[in-house]
């Protein structure tokens, strides 16, 4: 309460809240990171050190790294998971961009009523869709295939839903404005709303390809041969052939984490807001 | 140009922007529902039906939900699945109160940077110095220190986006890798977390089979009393607080007597439940021959609780996290500080103050945690334990996914899926109906 009657023991008093306040949130950041490290550190092992008890490889193996290689093509599970991730991103994020462009800036007779249908079907659990589309996709033909992955990801209610909110927040005398310039609807979507939208895009755009990097259920039921998996098809094959070798495991599993953490850290700031404001407003 | 010309052309202009996504929409999403849900009333079945057995799709009306409700694996799931929903309020409250940490940075004056960032490292090295000098001078325990340095190096520097990042790494990057990376750690032979807890477990029965036999009762008693007395003490202390708080309000004197009864038996029981403890406890023991490691994921009753200790490793620095911060920073300060100075302290202050404020945050976290906790638990089962072991860790999203794509019962399955969703909205509109007025108070 007395809070400025003398200057040295407030300082020193804020100077051990500071320091208590970091030693509390390096703890927990150390403890959060503990698995990650052994992960690191077991796919440094030898075989014969895998099954021994300490954290600590004798000597570091990086060659563990290239063995994966040779296992497994697991190459060939990045290329297709990359693949998967980035069609599927461009595709969603571009046809939910001007699905919510139709539903909040422009107005036409039944959009609400299309809309809500949208909204409904958010609640569905995914499973409820799958079993009848998994029936389509044999009837088809793109089982077993990487197309047969894509194409029912290409579009979502989520992303529409997202980017709908976005849009929402900017003020509408910027399409009056854009109208009495003479300026068309694509003009006012690409080069004002669309600008605008930019946070909300990144967001998307990052939980679109985060969530189809680690997709599991769909590309499980749908991928029969080993050249098309994705990373995390391969990586449960690679389990189950990999025996006692965890150190190569830890290793494949360590370079399937690593592009999400290089991605996390080029947008975590706009990606924080993305989420925080996406959900406030929603 | 007439009106019903214009309201035509926007229409067109409307539907072109909307079709890429509605054609998806019709194909993928709305056809298969309806698909889907006429798939649930019948028979049809991938080995009855199909291109060499050209069996007749039938409907079968109600009967695949009737199987569904009376056969037992059904409410074995569907237990399953509550039963790793019980993580969400641990999860929901590390997150609050990691947002809380983050939220409690104290405004340092700047050049404060520079002491923090010594104190920080001579702190570490301290400890890895008395650590390397020790007996326990392992390279594990100097990680750790290491470790520490760099967290605290990097967050004393940057600040408190540093932790916020390192928090939401392994929400960010759950996946296969990363239940991948928890089955090796959960191994009981040459996992680490065995490892860690088992000089624990031998330290503590080493202790309890120690104490001297004869004086076991005596000692059970001892301790009984002395919790009774904490017990006691501590209740006192919090009445009085509390009423300090409240001067304007005195307890009427046999609600008051009402009062002291029931805590009176609540000590009464606590001591009893401590004496029995402490009295059992050695026999059992030394009956058991001391604390053995679970199995984790190979152990019927060990195999939930494991998914649960994974799950929230990976929900603590989630997207809940985030929105407690960022509903914390909207918190007017005006309020805490209104508070601070009629002598409100930190706890009450959060829980009349900040609490209520996060209401509408908590009610939205909660709807959320639920849904997806009710359609989860696919992927962490089918790499980590495969739905078993006896089928302790199949959620009804397993189920659904063992009938439909595994069995075949295709009818079967969309009976499962349609039930999951009953629940879901059940849930959902009970979340609204009471939620939402909770929210509102």
């Amino acid at each position: 309460m007395n809070k400025s009657k003398r200057p040295l023991t407030r300082k020193i008093r804020i100077f051990l809240q500071t320091f208590g306040y970091h030693v509390l949130s390096a703890l927990l950041g150390v403890s959060l990171l503990l698995p990650f490290v052994w992960m690191v550190l077991t796919s440094l092992k030898s075989l014969t050190e895998v099954d021994a008890p300490g954290w600590f490889p004798a000597t570091p193996r990086w060659s563990n790294y290239l063995e994966v290689f040779s296992q497994i093509p697991y190459a060939r599970f990045y290329a297709n998971s990359l693949v998967v991730a980035g069609w599927v991103t461009l595709l969603q994020v571009t046809t939910s961009a001007l699905a919510a462009f139709s539903f909040s800036r422009l107005r036409w007779p039944g959009r609400d009523r299309i809309f809500v249908a949208y909204l409904a079907t958010m609640m569905l659990p995914g499973l409820v869709m799958m079993v009848p589309n998994y029936q389509v996709m044999i009837r088809i033909g793109l089982v077993d295939s990487l197309a047969g992955l894509i194409l029912p990801a290409a579009f979502s209610a989520f992303g529409t839903f997202l980017l709908r909110q976005f849009m929402l927040s900017i003020p509408t005398s910027l399409d009056e404005a854009a109208e009495i310039d003479g300026a068309s609807k694509w003009r006012l979507f690409w080069d004002i709303i669309l600008p605008l939208t930019r946070p909300g895009l990144i967001t998307l755009t990052v939980f679109t390809f985060i969530g189809n990097y680690n997709s599991f259920f769909w590309p499980i039921v749908m991928l029969r041969s080993i050249d098309n998996y994705t990373l995390p098809v391969g990586m449960l094959y690679f389990d189950s052939v990999s025996g006692t070798t965890t150190h190569l495991l830890m290793a494949a599993a360590t370079m399937s984490v690593l592009p999400m953490i290089f991605i996390f850290f080029l947008v975590q700031k706009t990606l924080v807001s993305g989420i925080q404001e996406g959900a406030v407003k929603g | 140009m007439k009106p019903s010309s214009v309201s035509f052309r926007a229409l067109v202009v409307g539907l072109a922007f909307l079709l890429p996504n509605i054609l998806g929409f019709l194909t993928f999403t709305l056809a298969p529902l309806f698909v889907s849900l006429a798939m649930a009333f019948t028979n049809w079945d991938l080995r009855l039906h199909n291109m060499f057995n050209g069996g007749e799709i039938k409907f079968v009306g109600l009967a695949n939900f009737q199987r569904l409700l009376t056969l037992p694996d059904f409410w074995q799931y569907f237990g399953n699945t509550l039963f790793l929903m019980l993580g969400i309020p641990f999860s929901i409250a590390a997150s609050l109160l990691t947002a809380l940490l983050l939220s409690h940075q104290p405004k340092s004056p700047r050049r404060q940077a520079i002491p923090i960032i010594l104190a920080g490292t001579g702190l570490s090295a301290g400890c890895g110095l008395l650590v390397a000098a020790g007996t326990a001078g392992s390279a594990f325990s100097l990680l750790i220190a290491g470790l520490f340095t760099l967290m605290f190096l990097g967050g004393a520097s940057v600040g408190t986006g540093f932790y916020r990042t390192i928090y939401y790494l392994p929400n960010f990057t759950a996946g296969v890798a990363t239940f991948l990376l928890w089955k090796k750690m959960y191994d009981p032979q040459t996992g680490p977390v065995n490892a860690a807890i088992q000089p624990a477990l031998d330290r503590i029965s080493a202790l309890v089979t120690s104490a001297p036999s004869h004086s076991g009762t005596t000692l059970s008693w001892l301790m009984a009393g002395m919790s009774a007395v904490i017990l006691f003490v501590g209740m006192r202390l919090v009445a009085a607080r509390h009423a300090f708080d409240r001067t304007d309000y005195r307890p009427h004197r046999h609600q008051a007597a009402k009062r002291s009864v029931w805590r009176a038996g609540f000590v009464l029981a606590i001591a009893a439940g401590v004496f029995l403890l402490s009295r059992e406890t050695p026999g059992f023991f030394a009956a058991a021959g001391g604390l053995k490691t679970p199995n984790w994921l190979t152990d019927y009753h060990w195999a939930k609780p494991a998914l649960m200790i994974m799950g929230f490793w990976a929900s603590i620095g989630s997207n809940n996290m985030l929105l407690y911060l960022a509903a914390l920073g909207n918190v007017p300060k005006e309020l805490q500080e209104a508070a601070s100075i009629d002598g409100a302290g930190p706890l009450q202050r959060f829980v009349s103050i900040t609490w209520p404020q996060l209401a509408p945050v908590t009610f939205f976290i909660i709807i959320m945690s639920v849904i997806s906790g009710l359609q989860g638990g696919f992927e962490m089962a089918r790499t980590m334990t495969q739905g078993g072991p006896g089928g302790a860790t199949t959620t009804l999203s397993y189920f659904v996914f063992s009938e439909g794509f595994t069995t075949g019962r295709l009818g079967y399955a969309s009976a499962i899926a349609w039930t999951l969703f009953a629940f879901v909205f059940a849930v959902t509109l009970l979340n609204w109906k009471f939620g939402n007025r909770a929210a509102n108070e």
